[in-house]
């Protein structure tokens, strides 16, 4: 019964400087609901690019790509902007978290664009995805007066408000020390079993990618060899 | 935050940088305010003079104009027409400039709808004589009632009583500037020469004092017998129709349906004056750049301090971006906040620039020009406040528009991508 989230079809992606690049060559790629899935490759492989491309923050490509069942290519830059805001979550290498902004005003910030509960029903929801994440008492705190690993561990509490059919991460632990890096993969395993979500994320720490479900490996844009993790 | 997430957000961005946001509005202020001060004191001074130009003189003149370039009347014989015709010395036909019909005309003017009244008079150039001072000046033969409804002449009297030209047979009533000159005072007597060779002894009833300095200086009034007397012509005689309007707007084309009827010249008051308002056409141009160009250099303040903004928040902008917020939202930010400075910078700015004219219009000036004031007139109406609070709001929106739509265009994926 597990759903298709995700489906490229003859992916293609070039870069058309001085001289032409082909970063993504014939990807296809399928993930399913509820799956853990990692991408590593060396530096220049394409992972990072075959994540934005997915992502739909980046709409320069060839091919198809199905997300949630419905053709991106085929969307506006506001349809595509309304996906991202209601479907995915991300989390990024920094937290890139408003500074001027407390913790939880951080979090509520997607649901507030989103605009489909009140502020007050929102703020709730964003205080329970902090405490579920050991946050809650830092919530009041402003953004830029935490520390590392609460700055990233806030970051995933804003991926999760919007209730997100999928996460998806650029080294979400390429900024951490090994004890804040296992904290975040403990989240999001968590996350995955407790509420069977589907996470996306490119990593170059083989560590972390070893205890996902399935890794994808890419070089020179193409897949080489995908790997289920026992 | 509760209110408003994109107004929150502009808000924050605003309080980051409070010293660079005030520089900037600083600069929305003083450009308003200068456009409040200056502005206000070209146009009040305009304004001043058109008010009094229209309060107290015709709307329409009609007059018989002298032709001095006639036709020679050999150059209508056939046989000259392939002939050269040469006359030395040509006069101009010794026409009087009385108006024919000079009463029926009148009375079919007062008929008319538009027409708010006529006061028909007679005028003529003469010299004032006091003692040995000798001025040459306009005297104008006028009923003083009927002139009086028409150009308010009793609002602008500032000595003595106009009825008397009336009661006293040989009364004059003179403008301030004339009075100075001659160096005469109320009750004195002066002598009138006319060109005609008539010389009247005259009492001096009533001074008055437009404002408008050339007016005053050249004009003054006596009744319709004296100046008959002094030009030595009939009861009949009138030179000037002066007419006023209901609606002044109308003046050019009425003159000009009134020239074609009766065959007279008919000189309408934009006419009039039309040297006075290409002056001011000038001194408007000149000031609106200057006025322009300061509030051009606010907008670069503005325009300064957004980019500064919005290269300091890049990576809040990527986020924003890729947590679903659209181009129009990063727009709608940065617009607000140009626009918070542009209305608070120009509140300020109307303020001052208040305070400005209400101090500098409290200073007694005494300024002699083409009007004479004690104090300085400001254009102080409110929308001449409002034009300027909207200019500046323009001038901010552009400003901020730029950097904003820069702002909405930034690539999110080469900011947040990991390095």
């Amino acid at each position: 019964m597990n759903t298709t989230i995700l489906q490229t079809v003859q992916l293609n992606k070039f870069y058309r400087g001085a001289v032409m690049f082909q970063a993504l060559k014939n990807i296809n790629f399928l993930l399913k609901a509820g799956e853990f899935v990692s991408v590593v490759g060396p530096s220049g492989s394409g992972k990072s690019t075959l994540l934005y491309v997915l992502s739909t923050m980046d709409s320069d490509y060839q091919g198809d790509i199905y997300f949630d069942g419905e053709l991106l290519r085929k969307k506006s830059a506001n349809e595509l902007a309304e996906i991202r805001n209601e479907k995915i979550g991300f989390v990024f290498q920094f937290h890139y978290l408003l500074p001027e902004f407390t913790a939880i005003e951080n979090v509520m910030l997607p649901a507030l664009k989103l605009g489909r509960y009140s502020y007050e029903e929102i703020r709730e929801q964003a205080l329970e995805k902090l405490n579920l994440l050991g946050l809650g008492k830092i919530a009041e705190k402003k953004a830029n007066t935490l520390s590392g690993g609460q700055q990233q561990r806030v970051a995933i509490a804003r991926a999760l408000i919007n209730h997100p059919k999928i996460i998806m991460g650029d080294e979400p632990t390429g900024n951490l020390d090994s004890k804040n890096a296992d904290a975040v993969y403990d989240i999001f395993r968590m996350l995955n079993q407790q509420f069977n979500l589907t996470f996306l994320i490119v990593t170059h720490d083989m560590n972390f990618a070893q205890k996902t479900d399935r890794t994808v490996f890419l070089k020179d844009g193409e897949i080489i060899k995908e790997m289920m993790n026992s | 935050m509760k209110k408003n997430t994109i107004l929150s957000i502009a808000w924050r961005h605003l309080l980051s940088k409070k010293r660079q946001t005030i520089v900037a509005l600083l600069g929305v202020t003083f450009g308003i305010a200068i456009f409040i001060f200056q502005g206000g004191l070209i146009t009040g001074f305009q304004q001043l003079f058109i008010e009094q130009t229209i309060n107290t003189s015709a709307h329409i003149r009609l007059y018989n104009e002298d032709q001095v370039n006639r036709l020679s009347i050999l150059s209508k014989v056939d046989s000259f027409k392939t002939a050269w015709l040469i006359i030395h010395s040509q006069k101009p036909k010794d026409e009087l400039p009385k108006i024919r019909n000079a009463r029926a005309i009148v009375k079919w003017l007062e008929q008319q709808p538009e027409i708010e009244g006529v006061s028909p008079s007679l005028s003529a150039q003469v010299i004032f004589k006091n003692g040995i001072t000798q001025v040459s000046a306009r005297v104008v033969g006028t009923d003083i009632i009927k002139e009086n409804l028409l150009f308010n002449v009793e609002k602008y009297n500032i000595q003595g009583s106009i009825k008397k030209l009336q009661t006293i047979p040989n009364g004059i009533i003179l403008g301030e500037g004339l009075a100075n000159l001659l160096n005469v005072q109320l009750n004195d007597n002066i002598l009138v020469i006319a060109p005609s060779g008539v010389s009247l002894e005259m009492k001096v009833v009533a001074i008055n004092k437009t404002g408008i300095t050339e007016l005053d200086k050249t004009r003054a009034y006596t009744n319709i017998r004296n100046a008959q007397k002094l030009l030595m012509v009939d009861n009949d005689y009138f030179t000037d129709i002066p007419i006023r309007l209901k609606n002044i707007d109308d003046a050019e084309n009425y003159a000009r349906l009134l020239e074609k009827k009766f065959g007279l010249r008919a000189l309408d008051w934009k006419e009039a004056n039309a040297n006075i308002f290409s002056v001011f056409k000038i001194q408007n141009m000149v000031t609106y750049l200057i006025i322009t160009t300061i509030l051009i250099v606010s907008g670069f303040g503005i325009f300064n301090i957004l980019m500064m903004i919005i290269y300091e928040k890049l990576p809040d902008i990527a986020i924003l971006k890729a947590i679903g917020y659209k181009n129009r939202d990063i727009v709608k930010i940065f617009l607000l906040e140009s626009v918070f400075i542009g209305v608070t910078g120009g509140l300020l700015g109307l303020l001052l620039g208040f305070l400005m004219q209400k101090i500098v219009g409290s200073i007694k000036m005494n300024v002699k020009g083409f009007v004479t004031l004690e104090y300085l007139q400001f254009n102080s109406s409110l929308s001449f406040y409002l034009f300027a609070f909207f200019f500046a709001l323009l001038v901010t929106a552009i400003a901020g528009y730029l950097p904003a739509r820069k702002a909405s265009k930034t690539d999110p994926i080469e900011i947040l991508r990991a390095k």
